[in-house]
């Protein structure tokens, strides 16, 4: 693969939870521009681990995380969210007593300036009307579905380069998974570079350009999603019995 | 119904000061979830300082009220960064504040009583013994101006939380801390300028009840009973709550004082606790807890 095309590569990363063990343990992956990827493995393979690295939440105790061609490994969370890198976290990543309009506007905490930032959430409100209606709504009383437009319009505030997501589908209904997908898709068509990690592969697969399969904290394969979704052998380690529903 | 309405008044005086002297409180659980039973030590040292201005300068207390906010806030600063800061990753955080924060109390207190003796203390401006009538009704002066103060800062901290950016980050850093982290929270600072404005709270409302209440070093062990019932009923970290259960809490024991004789109007705080912890663990506004 060209060095040119990678806007975000990780190396080699070493990392793991305050004085354990390594979870990873020389994982990496290589981040194309405006493609989707997505990050699949067992259960405690480091797939969020490896989020939680690019995004300086956890420092990485050995490797490289070179992003448009400089390193930010060892940058605290809020420097690499100024680069345009946005983490998702797994679940309850919305403030749920604040109201709709509020949470959007914590989405752009790092913007000082007030004018400027009014004009980005005009602009995630006209993305989601539904958001618009339920402006005053606190978070925590709005739907499964709603609750995940709601986090991903808070991260468009930021006009990130890349959006991190770490299950976006947990815990929703089969027709909400395919509204957030949409929504995914949607980030896409923006420009936006995107990192999906999914429990269920062969959803995640299907809708990302690339793919790369985590196990034992290292990264077994990266490469076309639906040349890992063909893979017979990936088939059979990774995505189990519903390899045959793809 | 003379009489309701005046025990109604002078509950819900008093209620606007309790407030006061639980917000600080709660807001600090809420964001960095320490349970500060030194919380009244701090009350405390703000009404040493208004007295002793008083006293010696003969300032009054109300105007001595911003002084020792920001003296108490100074000193919260300092007592977080010496003390909890270096916990603040440890795993057993919350059973560890309980502990630290009952040292500090025992500490503050030891220094109080060395500093200044185990003597009951008010500090007397003149409007601490006049009163206002209103219509039939009665109330002492100083409670009154206490009372009002105390809902007017109140106020001002709800504002200040609503609508300014550092607001928005407490309340973030209360209801999700790692979310608050993603989008570029200095949770560290939050949690630094939270504990010095919550102490500073308690350094005000130390002012306020310096010429309402009669105080001594140990007198801080009653109300930390007192204000934990509060902030537990109306659900802990919960700003409104506090307020709503300071009222509520304080209207009742006026009348349980005035139908029962003033002995069992403490009682009421702690009755209160007892029951809510039966009944509703999480208070009146507080989320189900897991």
């Amino acid at each position: 693969m060209p060095e040119s095309t990678a806007l975000l590569e990780v190396r080699d990363v070493v990392a793991g939870y305050g004085r354990g063990p390594a979870i990873l343990n020389g994982a990496g992956i290589t981040v194309e521009e405006g493609r989707t990827h997505c990050i699949i493995g067992p259960n405690g393979a480091g797939k969020s681990t490896l989020l939680k690295v690019v995004s300086g939440l956890l420092p990485a105790r050995a490797g490289e995380v070179v992003f448009d061609g400089e390193s930010i490994a060892g940058l605290r969370p809020d420097e690499i969210l100024r680069r345009g890198i946005c983490f998702v976290p797994q679940e309850r990543a919305l403030f749920p007593d604040m109201s709709v309009r509020e949470n959007l506007r914590m989405g752009g905490y790092i913007i000082t300036d007030r004018a400027d930032l009014d004009r980005r959430l005009d602009e995630v409100l006209e993305a989601f009307p539904v958001l618009r209606e339920r402006g005053g709504q606190r978070a925590k009383s709005l739907s499964g579905g709603e609750q995940q437009m709601l986090t991903m319009g808070r991260t468009l505030v930021l006009r990130p380069r890349i959006v991190m997501l770490d299950e976006p589908s947990l815990g929703l209904a089969p027709r909400i998974v395919s509204q957030v997908f949409d929504i995914i898709r949607l980030l896409k068509d923006k420009g936006i570079t995107v990192i999906i990690v999914e429990q269920n592969a062969v959803v995640g697969l299907s809708n990302a350009d690339l793919g790369c399969v985590l196990d034992l904290g290292r990264t077994m394969f990266e490469g076309p999603a639906d040349g890992i979704l063909e893979d017979p052998r990936i088939r059979e380690l990774y995505l189990g019995k519903r390899a045959g529903a793809a | 119904m003379t009489d309701i309405l005046q025990i109604l008044l002078i509950g819900a005086v008093l209620g606007g000061v309790y407030a006061l002297m639980a917000s600080g409180l709660t807001l600090i659980f809420g964001v960095m979830k320490i349970i500060n039973l030194a919380h009244p030590v701090f009350i405390i040292i703000g009404a040493y300082i208004s007295y002793w201005l008083f006293t010696l300068v003969g300032l009054d207390p109300i105007l001595s009220m911003p002084i020792a906010m920001i003296a108490l806030f100074c000193l919260g600063i300092v007592v977080y960064k010496l003390i909890f800061e270096r916990e603040a990753s440890s795993a057993k955080y919350s059973e560890m504040t309980v502990l630290l924060t009952f040292a500090v109390a025992l500490s503050f207190d030891g220094l109080l009583g060395v500093l200044f003796g185990n003597i009951q203390r008010i500090t007397s401006p003149s409007y601490a013994v006049e009163a206002v009538m209103l219509g039939d009704l009665f109330l002492p002066k100083g409670q009154f101006y206490a009372g009002l103060i105390s809902i007017a800062l109140i106020g001002a901290l709800v504002a200040f939380l609503k609508f300014t950016r550092f607001g928005y980050a407490i309340r973030a850093t209360t209801q999700n801390r790692e979310a608050a982290q993603l989008l570029g929270v200095n949770v560290g600072l939050v949690s630094t300028i939270t504990f010095g404005i919550g102490i500073g709270l308690a350094g005000a409302s130390g002012a306020l009840i310096s010429f309402i209440f009669s105080f001594f070093p140990a007198r801080h062990w009653e109300w930390i009973a007192l204000l934990m019932s509060l902030i537990v009923l109306g659900g802990m970290g919960r700003l409104m709550g506090a307020v709503v259960g300071a009222f509520l809490l304080a209207i009742v024991s006026a009348f349980v004082g005035s139908y029962f004789g003033s002995t069992w109007s403490m009682m009421t705080f702690y009755l209160a606790l007892f029951l809510i912890l039966l009944v509703r663990p999480q208070g009146l506004f507080g989320e189900k807890m897991e």
